[in-house]
């Protein structure tokens, strides 16, 4: 009988404990995450920002690009089991997630620069925080309008009728188009007109023969806007506008002298998100100047984060008015039923 | 052993064995049509009728109670029958054509009927909007042949919506009644003529009545898919055509009221099922 040489048994005991080894390595494979976030951002955060996120944190990032609304509906249908970790959504539909226990609340202790951002950043005591900041204005198509539109009641002029398209009030700047229309109605700043609901439904009435449409989808409107069907998109916001504009198309943003708006961008946990601890460290890196730089250069957002320096030719963040979303969250069903009556 | 085994080898088998193979047979399709179909419509049909007070028919007096929410019914209504009716008129000669063709021209035709299918339906509303608008191919061509002078606004009208949505449904049309057709035995109308049946009379009392089930089957098809599209209305018209379709997506998703969208969802499903049931009932009338 053959006895096993010292030899054989050390290479069959090193063959051993790399077949037993073996599942440790494939363990060591990047961990995956989910975050649900706008359809719109999933371009530019596909090819700059989550190469660099994936390579300083290890992981492997599974974006769900969809609209807000449709992720809080997904959150609230696996509330028992969620899948998604880190959601990103305006606020108006931050409001919801949190009364209804969807989101948690996140601490400076473990994500850092939660506490390095500017004033009006971070929500009901750190449940969400604004990761970026686009700026809504009147979008133009340089082809059709040789000078940019001055004024919100520029949408109003009789000469664009049926060249305007606004966005609906399901989407989160639809606001935007009411808002104007208060304003113009009422004549005061946008502080105290954002209350006066009835005023802008009778303005914004007043816009129905300038309407090619009212929109629910952005890239069907931006797309007509490009070919010179539509002149003017009221409300829309340099994170769409810019960057096609950098891409080629003739369209630009305009801010109106009477003044722009800030978009609400935020960023949160999961309630009993997996990857807890890989969430948080997502979260920092949305927060952080690293990704805000390639946020601002890349998607035309102003930065949140104090240590980012806001690059040249944004709006000064002073002058973009950002409203009462807790009152528009709790308002807008019964617009959009509204708007549905009056304008159809 | 193995003989004493065997069944009977010319036995027939019993009623009971055929029944059971049956039932074998329908079980798995059975199971899957009741859980997945049957039962997600039962608790659909539950959420519009149960608030937090128990039973409650508030949601259906709110959408067939009100004006607004009748006019969304009708707006449904009318795009699933126009489009039908259209859809009808331009497939049933062109089922003809279709199965007359021969060799080659059959094939490119089939191919030209196949194709779109597999083109998803966003794209091809997308494509509408580029052809009709006012520097769109259609203007330009009306604006060559001297039919219009200046571009006439197409895009986001309810032409707009009831060209695009014919051309998507279109094949479900055409080919159910291509498939009658196709079978249709030409003595039938040559028998008819030799009794002195005019090619009035003859397609009116022969061809007609013999193709009814390839047109029922369409009529079925096109007027369930066009009533409850959501795309097509969303992207060829927009808000200012609210359909029970973009008011289900709203009530789920923007008024968060599940009992309300159901209750549109119950009544859609409703609308579908009565075409389908009256067309099956067509299809039966004796001849």
């Amino acid at each position: 009988m053959h006895t096993p040489s010292r030899r054989s048994v050390l290479t069959s005991g090193a063959a051993l404990a790399a077949i037993i080894a073996a599942p440790a390595r494939l363990r060591a494979a990047p961990r995956e995450i989910v975050i649900g976030g706008p359809a719109g951002a999933a371009k530019y955060f596909n090819a700059d920002l989550f190469p660099v996120l994936e390579k300083k944190l290890d992981c492997k990032v599974l974006y769900e690009g969809t609209n807000s609304l449709t992720n809080l509906q997904k959150m609230q249908a696996d509330k028992a089991a969620p899948k998604i970790s880190v959601v990103i959504m305006d606020d108006p539909v931050m409001l919801p997630a949190a009364s209804d226990g969807l989101i948690t609340k996140m601490s400076a202790s473990s994500i850092a620069n939660l506490g390095k951002l500017v004033d009006g950043s971070v929500h009901q005591d750190g449940m969400w925080a604004n990761y970026q900041r686009p700026w809504a204005g009147i979008a133009y198509s340089t082809k059709r309008m040789k000078t940019a539109p001055g004024k919100w009641s520029d949408l109003w002029d009789a000469k664009y009728a049926s060249r305007v398209i606004v966005p609906s009030l399901s989407n989160t700047e639809g606001f935007w188009t009411l808002l104007a229309a208060a304003h113009l109605e009422t004549g005061k700043p946008y502080k105290e007109a954002q209350y006066e609901i009835d005023a802008a439904f009778k303005k914004v009435k007043e816009l129905k023969a300038n309407l090619l449409n009212v929109y629910t989808n952005a890239p069907q409107a931006i797309n007509l806007m490009e070919q010179g069907e539509a002149w003017m998109i009221g409300g829309q916001f340099s994170a769409y506008t810019l960057i096609r504009k950098a891409e080629g198309s003739p369209v630009d943003l305009a801010v109106p002298q009477d003044g722009g708006f800030a978009m609400p961008s935020g960023i949160a946990k999961v309630n009993g998100a997996p990857a807890g601890d890989l969430a948080d460290a997502v979260i920092d890196f949305f927060l952080s100047p690293e990704a805000q730089i390639i946020l601002a250069d890349k998607a035309f957002v102003a930065p949140t984060n104090k240590g980012t320096p806001t690059p040249a030719g944004f709006p000064d963040p002073a002058s973009l008015f950002a409203p009462d979303w807790a009152f528009v969250a709790k308002n807008r069903a019964s617009w959009v039923d509204r708007w549905s009556k009056e304008m159809t | 052993m193995t003989e004493a085994a065997l069944p009977a080898p010319l036995a027939a088998p019993s009623v009971d064995r055929e029944r059971l193979a049956a039932i074998g047979f329908v079980l798995p399709s059975f199971v899957i049509i009741a859980g997945v179909f049957a039962l997600p419509l039962v608790l659909l049909l539950g959420v519009s009728i149960v608030d937090a007070n128990g039973l409650t028919l508030a949601n259906y007096k709110r959408l067939l109670g009100t004006p607004y929410y009748l006019g969304v019914v009708w707006n449904s209504l009318r795009l699933g029958l126009l489009t039908t009716l259209i859809a009808f008129l331009i497939s049933y000669p062109a089922a003809f054509a279709l199965a007359r063709a021969r060799g080659p021209l059959r094939s490119v035709l089939l191919a030209t009927l196949f194709l779109p299918l597999a083109a998803s339906v966003i794209v091809k509303a997308f494509a509408w909007t580029i052809l009709l608008r006012s520097d769109g191919i259609v203007n330009e061509t009306l604006m060559a042949l001297g039919i219009i002078e200046d571009p006439i606004r197409m895009i986001f009208t309810e032409t707009a919506l009831i060209v695009g949505a014919v051309n998507i449904f279109l094949p479900f049309m055409i080919l159910p009644i291509y498939a009658i057709v196709a079978q249709l035995d030409s003595r039938y109308a040559e028998a008819a003529a030799t009794l002195g049946a005019s090619p009035l009379v003859t397609f009116v009392r022969v061809i007609l009545p013999l193709t009814l089930p390839g047109i029922v089957a369409g009529v079925a098809l096109v007027f369930s898919l066009s009533v409850s599209a959501y795309v097509v209305p969303t992207l060829l018209i927009g808000e200012k055509y609210p359909t029970l379709a973009t008011a289900i997506a709203k009530a789920y998703l923007l008024a968060r009221e599940p009992g309300f969208g159901a209750a549109a969802g119950v009544v859609l499903l409703a609308i579908a099922i009565a075409v389908v049931t009256l067309s099956a009932r067509l299809s039966r009338e004796p001849k």
